[in-house]
């Protein structure tokens, strides 16, 4: 079983690279051109065609590409000169934290949300929520984020509207500078945890064990948290992870939107600066993280739910 | 149809309407152009001349929301198009085929789902130029995934129907089939799909256009105008909220189509669809004695439940005692409404379109006068229960000592140590072996007999006055059958509480239980001692019950012998009494009275049946005496009267029959 998602994996990780990598072959004309501009000299268009080796048969150069990938190589940016992997390095803490910080926000409102629906089905306060739910999902997060700040730094002038303060410069600051972008990017998943919550803990409150648990006399408070919750987080948990696709996403976006120096924000302005090179570095290391955390998420039911062990 | 989409659906319907209408004819619409500067003031708010107000450069904002729906709306439906377009013919083949086709459709398929796929998408544009095409081909080839696999999914679904094997079996070509068949059953899916699909596009192209990677200016765009509106939130807001709002409403308009249409093919979980619920009614209860000195007596209980298909009456009217250190079995087939009463008395019914009535005293306290809290104080320290299948009653993903010793501390107030001692103690008591490795485990390590012990220990945790055992041994091995119900006896004994036995196994009733109640359609048909009820039965129902006893040579789980004809629909029972369409005996009297329930000649054994067997009446009946007809006309006189259905008037008749 293990050894088949490997296998999966690796496929998966050569297919996402292999895309990743034949980025480079979509741009229009000569790339030298478009890498170095109409100004080069012809001596330095020979050496990148040599560098890239665009001479070489399409496979070829991509594993040679790929060889330098295993080995953290993707290659120095000719606007910046700047290794791409150091760049990306230096700006992969601060997208890490936004990731966190907005999965920690929506998971955080998606609970309580969540349960005091599924508590009340049917009821009032469980129709608001679920058209709250279905409000939030409809609204795309750089409108939502232009609201916020409109509210928060604008109008109410509590939270900045953009700039970033590093962790190691002040922790306080910092958590302030990643509120307002963590609660927008985590408000459109709040929407979807809280929807699979709800479905998922109606199914488990209808199952023998719940009845039990209420014939010895439990609490309801006590029963929804303590027995019910566990049991209906599977879908959560999956969701929490394939969710991480949309939230890279939606991370590009909020990053541009509050300036904050993440990975998002490197490849936007890389794109408008033609670093194509730091464009596909970026791609690839989103592309690849993502895979991977969906892989582990595969891990992590085990640990939701120990009836999988037995697997 | 138009009730069941409801309003929310043509209210969405008739926005997208007038915003398509917009974009199509916004050439022939009285606005200024979206490119002309200084239409207006500049970053002048909303009015006469300009409803939605000017930009920062006095462009007029109505003009360039109407344009920029043109590239919203036509990347939305462009790129759901292509996707459709590619996705479903591979989703309906991979469907369809199955096997080799369908292994390689889907493994590709779960490869391109493991993308980033907005990230993905500002890499090509970023690479191949962001313009209107790029964009549409971008987001559309990247919907395919979704396509194929929702396509695929549905297309299963109708291949496996009936008339889809007919027609194959029938030997219509493939391609016939596919059209004729499947085609027209799949596509209310994909419409639904579609719009939800052209919501996600429009997002999608909107964050690329607030990124500056979709059509570039001057042609406006929504995303785009948002992105440089934003400079002037403080100054003029408006050119940001409007086109904001515009496409939140355009994005919602286009959920809401999708959720009300795949509403039409799910009933059960439509998103939006309120489910009624009430709470439950109380039905009046009958006059009755409150017995002084008995544990546990139910009066005159109901639970009937309201359902599309009419009222149905799971527990009509059951009335018994108990005593403490007895054992009281409830028999009849499944869905006679022996679980459902189990429930009622404890009080846990469902809530929902419930009418509940009767009354259920413990120790002459009314039960069913409590508020929750006071309920659930008794329930778990004087009412225990177990239930049918021990692999449900316990919670999977606890362990089996924190579900032990949580009643311990929640109502005896123990600390955690010493709950799980005690924990510890109860499992060895109910025959657990290494008691404290149990504690520790997960209910899927045990077997189904040990789950079973492990329910019972929890039952009994805080010493109940009476345990309610709903089938405890139906899901188990014959051989472990016996060790519970041992276990359940002495446990009986030791504690001297009293156990109320549902089953189906009129073996496992006539060797353990004290009393007996035969139910039928929700009824008591037959009450009283064991010994009695089965040497000298009543009601034919009983008889038939008795007939279909399992033997030792039926295999495990065997369930009851053939009683012919079916069981009731509770929702529409037969007239008179209700078990008539399946008696032997029956006469058209059955069909017309619902027998009352008749005192026989022993004390405490009663039955509802108008020709018992073993007494000859019917036999009586048939000959013609008509003094059968003066005794049920004695009845009939007592019912109007409104005494108390459980007479001794029929006395005559039935030492007579004898």
């Amino acid at each position: 079983m293990i050894a088949l998602r490997l296998v999966r994996l690796l496929l998966v990780l050569l297919v996402v690279t292999f895309l990743s990598f034949l980025l480079l072959n979509l741009l229009p004309g000569d790339p030298t051109t478009q890498i170095l501009g109409l100004s080069a000299s012809e001596e330095a268009r020979e050496q990148l065609r040599r560098e890239l080796g665009l001479d070489d048969p399409l496979f070829t150069r991509y594993l040679a590409w790929l060889g330098e990938l295993v080995t953290g190589d993707l290659g120095t940016s000719y606007t910046t000169s700047v290794p791409v992997t150091e760049a990306l390095a230096e700006r992969l803490p601060v997208t890490l934290e936004l990731l966190v910080a907005a999965q920690l926000v929506a998971l955080g409102l998606a609970l309580p949300i969540g349960v005091a629906a599924a508590r009340r089905a049917g009821r009032p306060l469980d129709q608001a929520l679920t058209a709250l739910s279905f409000g939030l999902l409809s609204t795309p997060v750089f409108v939502l984020g232009v609201l916020l700040i409109l509210v928060f730094a604008v109008k109410w002038q509590v939270l900045p509207a953009t700039g970033w303060t590093p962790i190691s410069l002040d922790l306080g600051w910092n958590l302030t500078s990643v509120l307002l972008p963590a609660i927008t990017l985590g408000c459109a998943q709040t929407a979807v945890y809280a929807r699979l919550l709800r479905t998922d803990l109606i199914a488990t409150l209808q199952e023998d064990y719940i009845t039990l648990a209420r014939a010895r006399g439990l609490s309801p408070r006590r029963i929804l948290w303590r027995h019910a919750l566990r049991p209906s987080a599977i879908s959560l948990v999956t969701a929490v992870g394939l969710n991480l696709g949309a939230l890279i996403g939606g991370a590009v976006i909020i990053e541009t939107l509050f300036g904050l120096p993440g990975v998002g924000r490197l490849i936007v302005d890389s794109i408008f600066a033609r670093d194509y090179l730091t464009v596909q570095g970026g791609v690839v290391l989103i592309s690849v993280g993502y895979v991977l955390v969906n892989f582990a998420v595969d891990l992590v039911y085990v640990a939701v739910d120990p009836r999988i062990r037995r697997a | 149809m138009r009730r069941r989409l409801g309003w929310g659906f043509w209210l969405a319907l008739g926005w997208i309407t007038l915003v398509l209408a917009a974009a199509a004819a916004a050439d022939l619409l009285p606005l200024p152009r979206y490119d002309e500067t200084l239409a207006g003031p500049p970053q002048s708010g909303p009015g006469p001349g300009h409803p939605f107000g000017t930009d920062g450069l006095g462009r007029d904002v109505l003009s360039r929301v109407v344009y920029g729906a043109r590239v919203s709306l036509g990347v939305g439906v462009g790129a759901v198009l292509l996707g459709v377009l590619i996705g479903a013919p591979l989703g309906v083949l991979a469907g369809y085929r199955r096997r080799a086709v369908d292994a390689v459709i889907m493994g590709v398929n779960d490869i391109a789902l493991a993308f980033p796929a907005l990230v993905f998408a500002l890499a090509v544009v970023a690479f191949a130029g962001a313009s209107l095409l790029n964009v549409l081909i971008v987001l559309g080839v990247l919907g395919v995934p979704a396509w194929v696999r929702l396509v695929r999914g549905a297309t299963m679904v109708f291949s496996e129907r009936e008339f889809v094997s007919a027609a194959r079996l029938l030997g219509a070509r493939d391609r016939t089939v596919l059209w004729r068949e499947i085609v027209p059953n799949v596509s209310l899916p994909v419409a639904s799909y579609a719009f939800i699909g052209m919501a996600v596009a429009i997002v999608a192209e909107g964050s690329l256009a607030f990124l500056g990677l979709s059509v570039q200016a001057p042609t406006p765009t929504w995303g785009g105008m948002i992105n440089e509106g934003r400079p002037l939130m403080e100054t003029a807001p408006h050119v940001v909220l409007l086109p904001s709002f515009v496409m939140f409403l355009t994005v919602l308009a286009f959920n809401l189509l999708g959720d009300r249409l795949r509403a039409l093919t799910d009933v059960r979980q439509s998103g939006l669809e309120p489910v009624r619920r009430r709470r439950a009614e109380r039905l009046p209860a009958r006059p009755h004695h409150v017995e002084e000195d008995v544990l546990l007596q139910a009066a005159d209980l109901r639970t009937h439940f309201t359902t599309a298909r009419g009222t149905v009456r799971a527990v009509d009217g059951v009335s018994f005692t108990l005593e403490r250190g007895r054992t009281l079995a409830v028999v009849g087939e499944s869905g006679s409404g022996k679980s459902m009463l189990i429930r009622s008395v404890l009080g846990l019914a469902p809530e929902s379109g419930t009418l509940r009535g009767g009354h259920v005293y413990l120790d002459g306290q009314d039960l069913t006068e409590l508020d929750d809290q006071q309920m659930r104080r008794l329930l778990g320290t004087r009412l225990a229960a177990v239930f049918q299948d021990p692999m449900t009653a316990l919670n999977p993903v606890r362990t089996i000592g924190a579900q032990v010793a949580e009643p311990l501390m929640v109502h005896l107030g123990m600390k955690r140590r010493a709950a799980r001692a005690r924990a510890a103690e109860l499992l060895a008591s109910v025959g657990i072996p290494e008691p404290a490795r149990t504690l520790r485990r997960y209910p899927h390590q045990l077997s189904g007999g040990m789950r079973q012990r492990v329910t019972i220990a929890m039952a009994l945790s805080c010493g109940p006055d009476v345990l309610f055992a709903d089938e405890p041994t139906t899901a188990l091995d014959v051989t472990v059958q016996d060790q519970v119900l041992r276990l359940i006896r002495r446990q009986r004994e030791e504690r001297h509480m009293a156990v109320v036995l549902v089953s189906h196994d009129l073996s496992v009733v006539a060797e353990w239980a004290d009393e007996v109640i035969v139910m039928y359609a929700g009824k008591v048909v037959e009450r009283g001692p064991a010994a009695t009820l089965f040497e000298r039965t009543r009601m034919p129902y009983t008889e038939a019950l008795l007939a279909a006893v399992p033997k030792l040579t039926d295999p495990a789980h065997h369930p009851l012998r053939l009683l012919p004809g079916r069981p009731p629909d509770l929702a529409n029972p037969p007239s008179g009494c209700a078990f008539h369409p399946r008696c032997p005996y029956a006469r058209e009297r059955c069909s017309a009275e619902e027998p009352p329930l008749f005192q026989a000649e022993a004390p405490d054994h009663l039955y509802a049946c108008w020709y018992p067997v073993g007494t000859g009446a019917g036999a009586v009946e048939t000959s013609g005496v008509s003094g059968m007809s003066g005794a049920a006309e004695v009845l009939r006189a007592t019912e109007a009267a409104g005494a108390e259905e459980t007479t001794d008037t029929i006395e005559g008749a039935d030492s007579r029959g004898r």
